[in-house]
This record gives structure tokens, C-alpha cells and sequence, in this order.
């Protein structure tokens, strides 16, 4: 398919909340006269998605992640801009884009509790219209690729999270979409079974050429996976390119660690830049990034450096400084 | 003493708050109530009232009557106490020194706090669509029939702790609770008053103990010559049989609910 | 439309092995029939205790209603009760989304996803007195089934009954996705139309115009079974057929209506 499989230009949902105040008086007063209140949770955002890509969905929770991801899916109907994805307007969910897509959501599951995974992959064959010798062939390559074996003929009760996460999965790819969209698909999970996940996906797209579009809660997620990432803060995109390139935009300073043989006063270190902590022997400084090795050098001589460790301060932070500037609470990336 | 009287003011002011909340629900429960009516309409359009000696001034007052006391004696215990066990929030609240009953005890009087206003509004519909249909018991019957309601629905109450408890045994014991609904809906005189059954049927009916659950206060309220003492008497005597199986029962469930790792 | 076919296969093939793991199930539901059954006999000859009809109905006409409605009373449980009340638990739980998902039609995917053989014996035994009572009240009792043409009147208004009650069921249900404090509305429908156990002329004029033209019971038993009877009226037909139509578009407007409301909404 020649150009971008998703095209986004100024996409925006307003939701209306009507109000009601607590307890009975507010009950009839809801009832005789009802107050709204129009909430924008996404304010034109513009991107595009070429085939191939794995792309990470960043943002604090009601940023308006799951709005677009939804409005992505054809779930919710944009109340502006327009959308494309792999050739459909998705609002209008025609079987041969719904055929294209698929959606995991790290909450929620399709999978029916009480029987074996493998009952539930007939369901899903026949809907999607997959010849059951083909079924089989493809539900014998995904488990092979998510280490599933017997656990699918087991009810779904019995397995364990990861187990069941995977299946999901499995649910999921069996109708070969092109585009995956995935809310938090490692919700819960312990660190092996997360990055078995993320191994798997990345395979599932270098194989298949499959788009991949993810939100986590878990940067390492997004670290490992996502060489491009969209980070969007109250309902506006903040950036759009790699994860590298957000650090340095929202961290003009490095981090210098510092272990001495002896003790120094703090105002020594002053000079070289902000003073986040100073323990003993212990000093932690942020330092602009275009003084970095000159103040370095500087460091290593007028002092008796044991160790010395320069790093970008944790991606999490960063961000959460990003929110706590703009009056936002936490960066999580959970679904509301 | 104070200690029972502060935890029973807790309990019924909290679950009624909490019933408050679920008001939609409760109002469409009591809608669901209406079978009296319907069969009051069917009675009313056939001769066998007369025929058994009723007037249908009396066949009205009793399936009124049927219906407000069908309205307040619901017992809902088992359908929250499997879901409650299923969830594992019966956990929690074995930990605490207050058997878990008689939580589920207030819910149910609060849950017929919350009904009041519904039932009341149906009874004026009723009385809209069909004029002089209602009528004022006396202050007396009114009382007695209260409290026959009342006694009424502690038997339901104890007749369904032995059921629920059945659930620490079986996952199916709702299912049993809805067999046991057969004879209530038959011999209880929901659907038909008892002076219209056959007279060996109407022995057989009133040795179980559905009739005194709908038929006795039913009467009381609609004025009808009942033996107060008789009625009374035998909520009694079924309630001092059943409650103590209901306890062995309870306790045994639970013994095993531990031993399986709650 | 081989989709279709397949995908039902499919749901009833699964959901009829998941709940035959439970074998206890058939043993209750099969007293729980006959019991219901026996009960609504009894009370049935309480009633004619007063006289040879009831509202204009010999003793085997009723018993006909009476059939017709524990057949239905049995589809309930096949098809509407275990389908349709989880229409409120997707919603709560967001898997709706997937539904809407599916490259099928939402509807057929939440009526028809599974079905619980439970209901059978009821319908068993809804046929068997429809049969019994036919064969006890004599000829002319049969009358309606003397030709093709008569046959066919009252399968076609059998299938009618099934589809009011298929509609209301759905739109009860279907309301919880704007109103989902609401899911018990189904309950109350299930215990109103126990008013079908009785033909509608034997109840009191008013409620005979509630339960023709509000909640449409007399068309659920009663006309089906004067079709079967031989005494069915081409007015009441048509009207049957009718109103089934028009609440099969009903409902179907009405979850078009609900899903465009559904996804403009969740978040």
C-alpha cells in the first residue's frame, strides 16, 4: 500500500458532562433542569502513520490517549477532523476495515472465562469467516510464536495472567489485521511476562509488517518497542518523533553522579550546576547539556572522584515534570 | 446492650444510604412485584370467587393486600451472598466481630425502607385506574397486619439462610432456592386465596410453612376473620425449628469455606 | 450469509458445551417445569371452579394459552434471558467494544452468542399440552388445523409471538446503555407477562386494552391460540403480524440509535 496507513489531521472529540451534585435535592434538580458542561479531551491533533511502524501513545491519564485510540477503532465518532486508517473512515466499522484492525485491551477480555482459549478461537474463525484447516494452521504458528501450547485447552480460569494476556493475543492476531491498536497491553503483568510480550510483538511485526500502535504504562514497553512516540498532554499533541529526541527536549541537563574519597562542603559544587542531592559521599548534579564535559573535566580535577556516572535523569520523571509544570498531577498512562 | 443498639443504627444507616443509591433498580424490583394484581385482574373476571364464597369486594382486598405483602417480604440474601462468597468479599467480612447475617439482615430492612415510597405510588395508581378499590384498615389491623408482615418476612429470611448456606456445598443452590419458590408461589396464597382450594389441598398447604407467609397477613390486612394468635403462633414455631438448623448448617459451611482456603 | 450460519453454529456448539458441565441443571429444571406446571394446572381449575369458561374460554382453549405460554416461557430461557441480559455486563465491563469490533452485525453477535438448552424441557412440555389440550377438547377443537392453510396461520402467528417478544426483550435490554442502573427492566418484563397464561378476555376491560396495545400480551398466547383453535379472525392476524414487524424495526432502530449513542459517549 503506497503512503501512510493512518492519517490524523486536526482530530478533536468534545464530550458533554451533564452535572449533578450529590443526593436528592441535586437529583431533582438534575431532572427539572439539566446542566452540561462541554469537555475537549482532544484538541486537533495531526499525525500520520506509515505501514510498518511501531508508534508509542504517551500521556497522563485523561490526556486524551484512549479518546484517540478509540476514535482510531471507529468506537467513538471524532466531533472533528478527519481520520483514515488502511484506506476506511473507521467510524463507519465496514467489515473489510474491521477485518484490517484488531484491538487488545490490557483490561478487558474477549476471551470467554469458563471454556478453553481454543472454543473461543472458533468463535472468533468463524466470525471473522477463517476456513478451519487455515485456523488451525494460524493458531498453531501464534502459539508457537507466544509459547502457548496446552494451556489453550484448558478453561481460561486456570491460566495465569501472562498465560492469559497471550491468549488474548493469539484471540486477537487470528485474523491477520494490519493494524493492532493496544491499550496497555502489559497491564499487570510480572517483568519475564512483559517482555515476552514485548519480544512477541516486535516479532509479529517484523514478520507480518503489521502497524503497531501501543499506549503502556510501562515505559520499557515503549523503550523497547517504539522507535517513534506521540506524547499527548491535555488533549494536544506535545511531540511527535523518537523517545530520544523527547528527552532532550524536556531535558536540557544530564545527570551527574558523583562517589568522592572524601567530604566536601555543598556549596562547593554550586557552581557546576543544580544540586539535586548530597550525601556523604554521595553528589547528584543536573548540568546543561552544552557544558556537560567541560564541567566534567573540571570535576575530575579539583576533586578525588571515586566514581562517576553521567546519565538523562528516568523518562518517567521527565515527563512528570512536564505535567507537574502544567498543573497536571501524575504521568501514568493507564486508561481513565 | 448499647453496643447492639449503636451497631444496629451504623448497619441500617449505611445500607440505607447504599439502597438510596441503587433507588432505579429497587424501583423496577418492586415493579416486578405485580403478579397479585394480575391475578387479582383474572379473579375479579371469573365466577370462582363467588362460587368459593367470596365477594368481590373480599377477593380485591386480598390480592391488594397480597400484593403489599409479597412487596415487603422479598428475600434477595442468597443472590448477594454468592457473589458476595464467588468475589471473595465474604472474607473480609468474616474477620469482623458481627456475624456477617446480620449485615445482610439490614440490607434487607433498609432495601424495604427504600420500596416504601414505590409501593405506595402503585397503590395509587391502582387506585386511579380502578376507584374504591383501596381501603383504610383499621388501626388495629394495620398494626397486626405490620407486624404479621414483618414476622412473615423473618420466616422467609430463616427459610433462605438454610438455602444459602447450601452455596458453601454446591454452586448450584440458587437453583434449589428457585424450587423452593414453586410451592411458595402455589400454597402461599399469592395467586389464589386458600378459601378457594380444595379442602384436603388446603390442609396439605397450611401444614408447610408458605401460607403464614402471604395468606395469614394478606388476611389481617384485607379484614378478614383470621385466628391471631394461630398465625402468630405458627411463625413462631417454624421459625424455632428452622433457625437452628440454620445455624449447624452456617457453621458447618463455614468450617468447610476455611478449610478450602476461603 | 454462510458467515452467519457458521458463526451461530459456532456460539451454540461452545455455550452448549460450557453449560452441559453442570448435569445438576437438567435434574432442577426438569422439576422446576413440571412443578410450574402442575401449580398453574391447579390454579387453572381453581378458576374454572365458578363456571365452564373463563373470560368466553372452554377449559382446553385455556389449557391451549396456557401451553403456548410455557412454550415461550421456554424460549425465554433458551435464548432471550441468557443472551440479553449481558448486554448490561459489556457495558460495564467496556467488552462491548470488542462486540462492536466483530465484522458482524452487533445485534445478531448479542442476541444470538449463546444459548442455554435449559429452557428446553419447557418447551417440551409447552408443545405437549398445546397437543393434549387440541386432542382432549375434540374436533372441533382441532378445527384450525384441518387444511395448509390452517396449519400455517398459526406457526406464522407462533413466529410473530417470538418476535414481539425477541423485540421487547432487546429494547428492554438495550436500554442499559444509556441507563445502566436499569438491568433488571427484563426482570419486570418476565413477571408481567406471566398475564399470558390466561387468554386477555378474561381479564377486566381495561387491563384487556393494556396488555393489547401497551404491552402486547394478547398477542404473545391469546392470538395464536384462537388460530389454533380454528376461531382465528383475518383482523387479528394481520394486526399480530403487524405489531411483530413493527417491533422488529423498533428494535433495530433502536440499537442503531444506542450505538451511535454508545460511541459518542464512552471514554
Amino acid at each position: 500500500m503506497a503512503g501512510p496507513i493512518i492519517r490524523a489531521s486536526g482530530l478533536s472529540k468534545t464530550y458533554r458532562i451533564s452535572e449533578k451534585q450529590p443526593g436528592l435535592a441535586g437529583t431533582i434538580q438534575h431532572l427539572l433542569r439539566r446542566r452540561h458542561r462541554d469537555v475537549l479531551a482532544v484538541d486537533g491533533i495531526s499525525f500520520t502513520i506509515e505501514p510498518g511502524e511501531i508508534v508509542g501513545f504517551l500521556g497522563p491519564n485523561g490526556a486524551g490517549k484512549t479518546t484517540t485510540l478509540k476514535m482510531l477503532t471507529g468506537l467513538i465518532h471524532p466531533s472533528g477532523g478527519e481520520l483514515e486508517v488502511a484506506g476506511h473512515e473507521p467510524f463507519r466499522r465496514q467489515a473489510r476495515f474491521l477485518r484490517q484492525i484488531t484491538l487488545v485491551m490490557g483490561n478487558r477480555q474477549q476471551l470467554i472465562w469458563d471454556l478453553p482459549a481454543l472454543d473461543s478461537l472458533r468463535v472468533n474463525a468463524a466470525v471473522y469467516g477463517i476456513e478451519e484447516a487455515e485456523a488451525r494452521r494460524r493458531i498453531a504458528e501464534l502459539a508457537e510464536m507466544l509459547e502457548l501450547g496446552p494451556e489453550l485447552q484448558r478453561p481460561l480460569r486456570k491460566l495465569s495472567l501472562g498465560q492469559r494476556m497471550k491468549a488474548e493475543l493469539l484471540a486477537a492476531l487470528l485474523h491477520r489485521p494490519s493494524v493492532l491498536f493496544l491499550d496497555e497491553p502489559t497491564l499487570g503483568l510480572d517483568v519475564n511476562a512483559q517482555a515476552r510480550v514485548r519480544d512477541f510483538l516486535a516479532d509479529y511485526n517484523r514478520r507480518t509488517g503489521a502497524t503497531v500502535l501501543l499506549t503502556s504504562h510501562y515505559m520499557g514497553d515503549i523503550t523497547a518497542l517504539c522507535p517513534r512516540v506521540l506524547l499527548i498532554h491535555q488533549g494536544q499533541l506535545f511531540h511527535d518523533g523518537s523517545l530520544a529526541d523527547l528527552t532532550q527536549r524536556l531535558a536540557p541537563c544530564r545527570q551527574v553522579r558523583l562517589e568522592l574519597s572524601d567530604l566536601q562542603p555543598t556549596e562547593a559544587f554550586a557552581c557546576f550546576g543544580v544540586i539535586e542531592a548530597h550525601q556523604g559521599h554521595q553528589v547528584r548534579l543536573l548540568v546543561p547539556r552544552a557544558q556537560l564535559t567541560e564541567r566534567v573535566a573540571v570535576l575530575l580535577e579539583r576533586f578525588a572522584v571515586v566514581d562517576l556516572e553521567v546519565s538523562d535523569p528516568p523518562i518517567e520523571e521527565l515527563i512528570g515534570g512536564l505535567f507537574r509544570q502544567r498543573g497536571e498531577a501524575s504521568v501514568t498512562g493507564g486508561v481513565p | 446492650m448499647s453496643w447492639a443498639w449503636r451497631v444496629a443504627r451504623a448497619l441500617l444507616g449505611s445500607q440505607y444510604a447504599l439502597m438510596l443509591e441503587y433507588r432505579a433498580e429497587i424501583a423496577l424490583w418492586a415493579l416486578s412485584g405485580v403478579l397479585p394484581l394480575i391475578m387479582l385482574g383474572v379473579w375479579s373476571g371469573s365466577g370462582a370467587g363467588v362460587a368459593a364464597g367470596l365477594t368481590p369486594q373480599q377477593i380485591s382486598h386480598y390480592f391488594l393486600a397480597a400484593f403489599v405483602v409479597r412487596q415487603f417480604t422479598v428475600v434477595w440474601l442468597i443472590h448477594v451472598f454468592e457473589e458476595d462468597a464467588l468475589q471473595g468479599r465474604l472474607s473480609p467480612l468474616l474477620l469482623q466481630p458481627l456475624a456477617p447475617l446480620w449485615r445482610y439482615l439490614a440490607a434487607h430492612f433498609s432495601e424495604q425502607a427504600t420500596r416504601v415510597p414505590f409501593v405506595l405510588l402503585m397503590l395509587v395508581v391502582v387506585g386511579l385506574a380502578a376507584p374504591g378499590v383501596l381501603w383504610w384498615p383499621s388501626p388495629a389491623e394495620l398494626l397486626l397486619g405490620l407486624l404479621a408482615i414483618q414476622a412473615a418476612f423473618l420466616l422467609r429470611f430463616v427459610l433462605q439462610v438454610i438455602v444459602t448456606t447450601l452455596c458453601f456445598w454446591s454452586e448450584r443452590a440458587a437453583a434449589l432456592d428457585r424450587l423452593l419458590l414453586i410451592p411458595y408461589l402455589f400454597l402461599s396464597g399469592l395467586v389464589a386465596p386458600l378459601d378457594t382450594f380444595p379442602p384436603a389441598v388446603r390442609r396439605l398447604a397450611l401444614a408447610t410453612p408458605f401460607p403464614w407467609m402471604v395468606d395469614f397477613p394478606a388476611r389481617l390486612l384485607a379484614g378478614e376473620p383470621v385466628n391471631v394468635a394461630l398465625g402468630f403462633g405458627a411463625i413462631a414455631a417454624w421459625c424455632l425449628l428452622l433457625w437452628p438448623i440454620s445455624r449447624v448448617l452456617w457453621r458447618a459451611g463455614l468450617r468447610r469455606y476455611s478449610a478450602m482456603g476461603a | 450469509m454462510k458467515r452467519y450460519w457458521r458463526s451461530l453454529r459456532c456460539f451454540w456448539g461452545t455455550s452448549l458445551a460450557a453449560e452441559l458441565e453442570y448435569p445438576l441443571n437438567a435434574a432442577i429444571e426438569f422439576v422446576s417445569v413440571l412443578g410450574n406446571l402442575a401449580g398453574s394446572l391447579f390454579v387453572l381449575q381453581l378458576l374454572f371452579a365458578g363456571g365452564p369458561s373463563l373470560g368466553g374460554w372452554s377449559w382446553s382453549g385455556a389449557l391451549v394459552v396456557l401451553g403456548l405460554y410455557t412454550l415461550l416461557d421456554g424460549f425465554t430461557t433458551c435464548v432471550l434471558q441468557p443472551n440479553l441480559s449481558r448486554i448490561v455486563s459489556h457495558v460495564q465491563t467496556g467488552t462491548l467494544d470488542y462486540v462492536l469490533l466483530k465484522p458482524i452485525d452487533s445485534q445478531f453477535w448479542l442476541s444470538a452468542r449463546t444459548v442455554s438448552p435449559w429452557g428446553l424441557p419447557a418447551v417440551a412440555a409447552g408443545l405437549g399440552l398445546i397437543g393434549w389440550a387440541l386432542a382432549q377438547g375434540g374436533p372441533e377443537a382441532a378445527a384450525g388445523l384441518r387444511s395448509l392453510g390452517a396449519v400455517l396461520l398459526p406457526l406464522a402467528l407462533l413466529l410473530a409471538a417470538l418476535a414481539i417478544l425477541y423485540s421487547l426483550w432487546f429494547v428492554l435490554a438495550a436500554l442499559s446503555i444509556w441507563f445502566v442502573k436499569v438491568w433488571n427492566a427484563t426482570e419486570v418484563l418476565r413477571y408481567t407477562l406471566v398475564a399470558g397464561r390466561y387468554p386477555v378476555s378474561a381479564y377486566p376491560p381495561a387491563l384487556r386494552l393494556l396488555f393489547t396495545f401497551v404491552l402486547p400480551v394478547a398477542f404473545l398466547t391469546t392470538v395464536p391460540a384462537e388460530a389454533l383453535l380454528g376461531r382465528g379472525s383475518a383482523l387479528w392476524a394481520i394486526g399480530s403480524l403487524l405489531v411483530a414487524a413493527l417491533c422488529l424495526a423498533g428494535s433495530r432502530l433502536l440499537w442503531r440509535f444506542a450505538q451511535r449513542s454508545y460511541t459518542s459517549a464512552s471514554s
